[in-house]
């Protein structure tokens, strides 16, 4: 298991290197950060001096080879824009993002594993039908227009939360629930799935025979067998919601990681963009990884092919 | 049991609507709030650039000099008066009751010292391409006496003053080789007629009126910056009583938003203005079309910018036909005008050799709906019009290689209401200027080197002609400034579309 746990974990590592190494090349290449920097109407001048300031005049080449070795130490370089350590500003702004991608996750639990027991007690119902409906319209709504939907209807219309801002738990519900919503259509169907292939499973026919039903049966025997694979699933799904936070973070004003990654891609603040895509891949990868220990751990056979 | 469990449900959310909700913005708190699309992270103008950082820094700074927009004069401001001792020396009298926001007093020391940083090559600031232009050194020649030396003579000196150079503390950027160039970046101490309380960068910000202010004091005690991302939530905090003011707002968002009782949309002059640079110096192709002068003036007579103005940029938009806002000084407006008169533009292009047209690859970056209109207006006669779309990044490098034969440009001037602020960069020496017209460069050199305004005017004149006679340029409209406030605030438009938040005031 701990070499199984090795390799995966060589794998992540070289996996958020790459990306980086891509992002740095596309972020240098496809413009002039210098130029982003500066503004619509700065003068040649202005870029220039940015240019020199920044080092951006050094060959693209050189400047990864630094930026790797300074990571290497643990140093991520400093922020064009906010002149401080990128760590520094990643840290100050993690805890939003945390707050916002635990809370969706909570939503999406909330929702999605009720929803899919429902449906996969009930295969082929009108419960089935209705929650395989919630699931399609979960996936098919954007995000953003989600977002501006619920802040509609939830804070102006019936204003009930807050239409933006992160100064308190409340300011939270409404992207927790945008954010969460886009997984619900994947937990939900898992769940599903899970339960009618456990309900048809024997040991179920035994434990009926044996007098379970109702409540007990689902609990003790189907649901924790059901949602073993759900809860591998949902760790990928919290990967996601880091990702996922950059548009939610956006419509809500949230000063998160996923609003700071906006405005440093469209800044051109390659070293907050350089690290940010380094813990959004560490962090993906990381999930991935846990996915797969909880896999491996369940089912031998995973680790031994 | 349901009943009761939904009932405490309600009755938490209406709780905590009552504990949570913002509390509204308005006359009550004499709080004005407003938002902004982009994230406020420096707020030393002398390091920034950025339209929105010219805002704040109008609410925090105070100048030497300050531009009348509606007189377009200059006027004192920390300076009380000055004096030209010779062409290139000029004295700066200072008020005696300029006071920074921690409480001391303005010195001629601060002053100097500010200057002399900006000019320095280590003090590496945004500010510093306007100061080394004309300044050699800034000298105390008295308690209340600046004494500038200049390196030749520069009559727009008083203007950069009034527009650029924010005053700071002697030693505020470091002393004894200590340098720190972002020492005012989130502690502002300046002069104006706001100090800062709180800054949290990218989110938030929070002035007060500084009751010491020298000046004018502001009619509303607070302001509170947000950043706003999104102008879809800036519109729901503006409708929820959240915000008072946002800006930048589209056509047709803000048309829509117009109809809410609680929000007046008002749409002013901007500076900035939209053209076509044509390639009449052939850095693209030194045979192409775009060198032949009648051709040029076809793209002129095909383009209808009256239409452009009115159903693309808006109802305060107006087409222009001068390389320069109307509103600058020295734009004079008697040039050469090509009326939209596409007959005539074939004819033209016939009489340049080109009666069935000529591929053209034109570049824009911005305003995609503008640029379609000019492609479609350029093909109805003839004109084979590659659009080329691109990021601006993009559009710069293709120009600094000299590869564009024309491309759709806009200029906002910087917020200065003077034609030299948009001729300097454009016909000067630049790769922006495509015209080829080195006697032309030295037109726009001299204006900047008069310092009788007559003659500057007499210059500009000269030089706006010559664009327009040989069609260096399609100029096409001035942009408008939309903006939605909360009914109950009156916030005065500035005929050079800089948004000056201090003469807002409730109703």
């Amino acid at each position: 298991m701990l070499k199984y746990i090795a390799l995966k974990g060589l794998l992540a590592v070289l996996v958020a290197f790459t990306v980086s190494l891509a992002a740095f090349l596309l972020l240098n290449v496809a413009s002039d950060p210098a130029q982003a920097i500066a503004g619509e109407d700065a003068t040649p001048g202005v870029v220039e001096t940015i240019r020199a300031r920044y080092g951006l005049d050094r060959p693209v080449y050189e400047r990864y080879v630094s930026w790797l070795a300074g990571v290497v130490q643990g140093d991520f370089g400093e922020s064009y824009y906010w002149h401080k350590p990128v760590a520094e500003l990643v840290a100050e702004r993690a805890d939003e993002t945390l707050t916002l991608a635990f809370s969706a996750l909570l939503v999406t639990i909330v929702i999605a594993v009720p929803l899919g027991a429902l449906a996969g007690l009930n295969p082929n119902s009108w419960i089935d039908r209705a929650a395989l409906g919630v699931a399609v319209s979960a996936q098919a709504v954007p995000n953003f227009w989600l977002g501006l939907i619920m802040i509609i209807l939830f804070a102006v219309m019936i204003p009930i939360f807050p239409v933006s801002g992160d100064n308190s738990w409340y300011h939270f519900v409404l992207p927790a629930i945008v954010l969460g919503a886009s997984s619900v259509p994947a937990v939900m169907r898992l769940t599903r799935t899970g339960l009618i292939e456990v309900m048809g499973a024997d040991y179920i026919r035994t434990a009926k025979s044996k007098g379970f039903r109702g409540n007990h049966l689902l609990r003790r025997h189907a649901l924790r067998n059901a949602i073993l694979p759900v809860i591998s699933v949902l760790a990928v799904q919290l990967g996601q919601k880091f990702g996922g936070s950059v548009i939610t973070e956006s419509i809500f004003a949230i000063n998160g990681l996923g609003r700071l990654a906006l405005e440093s891609i469209l800044g051109a603040d390659i070293p907050t963009v350089q690290m940010l895509i380094f813990v959004f891949a560490i962090v993906f990868v990381a999930m991935n990884l846990l996915a797969d220990i909880l896999n491996a751990a369940l089912d031998p056979r995973i680790r031994i092919g | 049991m349901q009943f009761r469990n939904v009932a405490n449900l309600v009755a938490v959310a209406v709780v905590a609507t009552g504990l949570c909700t913002p509390a509204n913005a308005g006359p009550e708190d004499d709080t004005l709030r407003i938002a902004m699309a982009e994230e406020i992270l420096n707020l030393d103008y002398n390091y920034t650039t950025k339209r929105e950082y010219i805002i704040l820094a109008q609410l925090t700074d105070a100048k030497l000099f300050e531009f009348d927009p509606e007189t377009q004069d200059i006027k004192p401001s920390v300076a009380s008066e000055f004096e030209w001792v010779d062409e290139t020396t000029l004295d700066v009298i200072l008020r005696d009751d300029v006071k920074f926001h921690d409480g001391s007093r303005l010195k001629a020391e601060d002053v100097a010292y500010t200057y002399n940083w900006l000019r320095s090559p280590e003090s590496e600031a945004n500010a510093t391409g306007v100061v080394e232009r004309w300044l050699e050194k800034a000298e105390v020649v008295a308690p209340n006496r600046v004494r500038f030396h200049m390196t030749a003579v520069y009559p727009l000196v008083l203007r950069d003053m009034a527009s650029r150079v924010m005053l700071r503390k002697a030693g505020t950027y470091g002393e004894d080789g200590q340098i720190d160039r972002d020492a005012m970046s989130s502690a502002l101490v300046a002069t104006g007629p706001y100090r800062v309380v709180s800054f949290e960068p990218g989110t938030e910000l929070v002035l007060e009126r500084f009751e010491d202010y020298f000046g004018e004091k502001p009619a509303i005690e607070n302001v509170t910056v947000r950043n706003i991302p999104d102008i879809g939530t800036q519109q729901a905090e503006l409708m929820s009583g959240g915000i008072d003011w946002m800006f930048k707002v589209p056509e047709d968002v803000a048309t829509a938003a117009d109809a809410i009782p609680s929000i007046d949309f008002l749409s002013g002059a901007d500076l900035r203005i939209g053209f076509l640079v044509l390639d009449a110096g052939g850095w693209s192709d030194a045979e192409g079309p775009m060198t032949k002068v009648q051709v040029r003036q076809a793209v002129n007579h095909a383009l209808n910018t009256e239409e452009i103005a009115k159903f693309l940029m808006g109802e305060s938009s107006q087409a222009i036909h001068t390389a320069c806002h109307p509103a600058q000084f020295g734009c004079d407006q008697s040039v050469t005008k090509y009326d939209y008169d596409p007959q005539r533009a074939k004819e033209l292009l016939a009489e340049a050799g080109y009666p069935e047209g000529f591929p053209l690859d034109l570049w824009a970056y911005r305003d995609k709906a503008v640029a379609e209109a000019v492609a479609s207006d350029l093909t109805a006669v003839g004109i084979d019009v590659n659009l080329r779309y691109v990021k601006l990044e993009s559009l710069n490098q293709a120009r600094a290689a000299r590869e564009i034969p024309a491309y759709f440009g806009t200029w906002g001037s910087g917020g200065t209401a003077d034609t030299a602020a948009i001729a300097q960069i454009h016909f000067g020496d630049s790769d922006r200027n495509l015209s080829g017209d080195d006697q032309l460069s030295e037109l726009v050199l001299a204006a900047e080197q008069t310092a009788d305004p007559d003659e500057r005017k007499a210059f500009y004149s000269q030089a706006l002609g010559v664009i327009a006679d040989e069609a260096y340029w399609a100029p096409l409209v001035t942009y408008t400034a939309n903006y939605l406030v909360a009914a109950d605030l009156e916030f005065p438009l500035s005929p050079d579309g800089l948004p000056r938040l201090q003469n807002a005031r409730w109703k």
